[in-house]
């Protein structure tokens, strides 16, 4: 119920009163005029002659550009920023427009390429493989059950996240090496040898992808709504059901947002692999060291492994964006 | 078809100490304020919540017993239960919502998904059976989670706050339907509601909880004749008291005390009860016939339909029920002292 005709004044808003008891009108107001008056503002009831100091800039404030928020970027800012685009971007164009793109059917065909790039495959996919295998329990387990030492063990095993790489191969030598904690047990029980195998890569690699995937799929977890498994519970459906049915389809984009970093992280290894599994073509050349490898004599091949590197992790990117950069 | 439920345990500030004996089908209401434990009783006989001490006997069977340590994990339980949320399945069509149970029961797909169309049909509901939850109306969503929890013919169905989440309009309808279904279930039901006509309507029998305690029991209609709980009494829309029985008047805690008409016990502890309606106001203090008059202030004002209810405050709390026409010439809402008279005759009274 606002006065017709005259528009509401300045830092004044018509609010429609709504009164629970009938009754006489409040005392000294028209009867059913409200108007709510904000705090601070002023009570004249008509049109200011000149704006509110705060409708205008000061002179020589920023280009309206910088100050959408109100508040212009802080001095030098933007600068900076530049500086940082700039270098983060400089070695990705370089290797663009680096690239001998005439050459490159041929460069792809070359047989070292083919094998480091099947043998890329293989290896980072078994890691996946196996990441998810031993991966996805154990981050079941640190999401739901409170056991002692649950906040150690998630330390100890996103440890190799953040571990450089070449101690990871130098510890993974020492525990499955020939003689190595696990390894020497593995050699006298089955003959089997890690290092300088392809399977040590598969290794070296799970190593180093697993981590992301562990802790990509307990957040998923964490995240997910408890009381839907309460429910399939209450329908008679036991926990490996209740996993299959409920869980696992609602963790879904977790779980593939983890397999993603997690192949990407394996595809990308290079450190532990040559430490533990060495640069054998064939064997455990794997693309990452072959690009290494072919720096020295052969640079085209090595742009090219890059340029499919390079591809590859802007492809995850592409596919995850919605995921680490939701937009408003 | 029997219920034997001695539920004790502790959840955060909640200290629950319920015991609930059914000898019959039929539904059973339970009822009270916010965190007075309703929905952990439930959860506990779903199994969701364990048992520090007590025993769940559903049918003979023990379902959960500290003590002996045995504990029948929710999915053996024959319970089905229907959430406040619903928790439809969003990944699931409707159709596949309704034969989970069945499905998880053993049914190979086909049948489960026969006794899923079954159930959806007796709940009017067939032809939403491909779509997925979100495009479900609240009244929709509703009757398929009561579907889905009937699929797996379970022995005991329990319903927390079934209508919550529904606009008023749609309440009543939705009300009477789910009042039928309730009628042709064969076993046994406990709804959870906080709101009184559902309570009134839909129970055969009512259990009042109050802070993880069980503060009334009995029929709609015995609660409504004598509320031993200031929570039912707001809920009937009745002014409760708690005293002490003395000849023709009952002392109340503060002190203070009313006359009443009707003999009172002979001494304890009794409740008065004083329908608003029986309450007058006045601005100055009447000379007349009720025998109980005293002064308070008053407060808010509701309008309910014709009538407009006055909280009135002071030594003695009351709220009256009075015409808008009485507050207009009063000037009730302007607040300010009046006189509340109350005739004797109209004060019920009966034993604590």
């Amino acid at each position: 119920m606002t006065t017709p005709g005259a528009g509401p004044p300045l830092g004044l808003r018509p609010v429609e009163v709504v009164r629970t008891a009938e009754g006489p009108p409040p005392r000294g107001g028209e009867a059913g005029k409200g108007l709510a008056v904000v705090a601070g503002d002023s009570l004249e009831t008509g049109p200011r002659a000149e704006p509110a100091p705060w409708a205008t800039p000061p002179e020589g404030a920023a280009p309206r550009l910088l100050r959408r928020g109100g508040g212009g970027a802080p001095f030098g800012f933007l600068p900076l920023a530049v500086v940082a685009v700039a270098f983060l971007t400089l070695p990705l164009l370089a290797l663009l427009v680096r690239a001998p793109w005439r050459d490159l059917p041929g460069d792809l065909a070359a047989p070292g390429v083919l094998t480091a790039l099947r043998l890329s495959l293989v290896c980072s996919l078994g890691a996946l493989g196996l990441s998810l295998l031993f991966g996805v329990p154990l981050a079941w387990l640190l999401a739901r059950v409170r056991f002692p030492g649950r906040n150690l063990v998630r330390a100890l095993v996103l440890l190799p996240m953040v571990l450089p790489p070449v101690v990871g191969g130098v510890a993974l030598l020492l525990a499955f090496g020939r003689h190595g904690l696990a390894g020497q047990w593995l050699d006298r029980a089955f003959g089997i040898t890690l290092p300088f195998s392809t399977a040590g890569a598969m290794l070296a690699e799970t190593f180093v992808a697993m981590p992301f995937l562990i802790i990509t799929v307990e957040a998923g977890i964490r995240g997910m709504d408890r009381r839907y498994e309460d429910a399939a519970a209450t329908l008679r459906a036991g926990p490996w059901t209740t996993f299959r049915r409920v869980t696992l389809p609602l963790i879904a984009p977790a779980l593939a947002a983890g397999g993603a970093l997690c192949w990407a992280r394996a595809l990308g290894e290079f450190g532990a692999t040559i430490t533990f599994a060495g640069n054998l073509p064939g064997t455990t050349q794997t693309m990452p060291l072959a690009v290494y490898l072919a720096l020295e004599n052969n640079t085209g091949a090595a742009i090219t492994l890059s340029l499919v590197m390079l591809a590859i992790s802007l492809a995850v990117l592409v596919g995850l964006r919605s995921r680490w950069f939701p937009s408003r | 078809m029997s219920l034997d439920a001695v539920v004790g345990l502790r959840k955060g500030t909640l200290d629950l100490d319920v015991e609930l004996r059914v000898a019959s089908n039929g539904v059973v209401v339970l009822l009270g304020p916010n965190a007075a434990g309703k929905t952990t009783f439930l959860r506990a006989l779903a199994g969701l919540v364990p048992l520090e001490r007590g025993r769940i006997v559903l049918d003979g069977v023990v379902l959960d017993d500290p003590a002996a340590g045995v504990r029948m994990p929710t999915e053996k339980r024959p319970i089905g239960v229907v959430f406040q949320d619903y928790l439809l399945f969003p990944h699931l069509t409707v159709l596949e919502n309704v034969a989970f149970g069945p499905r998880s029961s053993g049914f190979a797909r086909a049948a489960a998904r026969k006794r899923a169309l079954a159930q959806l049909e007796r709940v009017g509901l067939v032809d939403v059976a491909a779509e997925k939850p979100r495009a479900l109306s609240g009244g929709q969503a509703q009757r398929v989670a009561l579907a889905r929890a009937l699929a797996t013919d379970p022995r005991l169905l329990l319903l927390d706050e079934p209508l919550a989440a529904m606009d008023a309009g749609a309440r009543a309808e939705l009300r009477r339907g789910l009042s039928r279904h309730l009628a042709a279930f064969p076993g046994m039901c406990l709804v959870i509601t906080h709101d009184p006509i559902e309570a009134m309507t839909l129970g055969d029998r009512l259990v009042v909880l109050e802070a993880g305690r069980v503060v009334q029991a009995g029929t709609p209609e015995e609660l409504s004749a004598h509320p031993r709980s200031r929570y039912v009494a707001d809920l009937l829309g009745l002014n409760l008291y708690r005293g002490r029985a003395e000849q023709r008047s009952v002392v109340l805690e503060n002190g203070r005390h009313l006359v009443v008409a009707d003999p009172v016990p002979e001494s304890g502890d009794v409740f008065a009860v004083i329908s608003p309606r029986a309450v007058a106001l006045h601005r100055v203090f009447p000379e007349g016939s009720p025998r109980n008059v005293w002064e308070g202030a008053v407060g808010d004002l509701d309008v309910i339909g014709n009538h407009v209810r006055a909280h009135v405050s002071g030594v003695l709390p009351i709220i009256a029920e009075v015409t808008p026409g009485a507050v207009a010439s009063l000037h009730l809402d302007d607040g300010g002292p009046v006189f509340v008279a109350v005739k004797a005759v109209e004060i019920e009274v009966y034993e604590a």
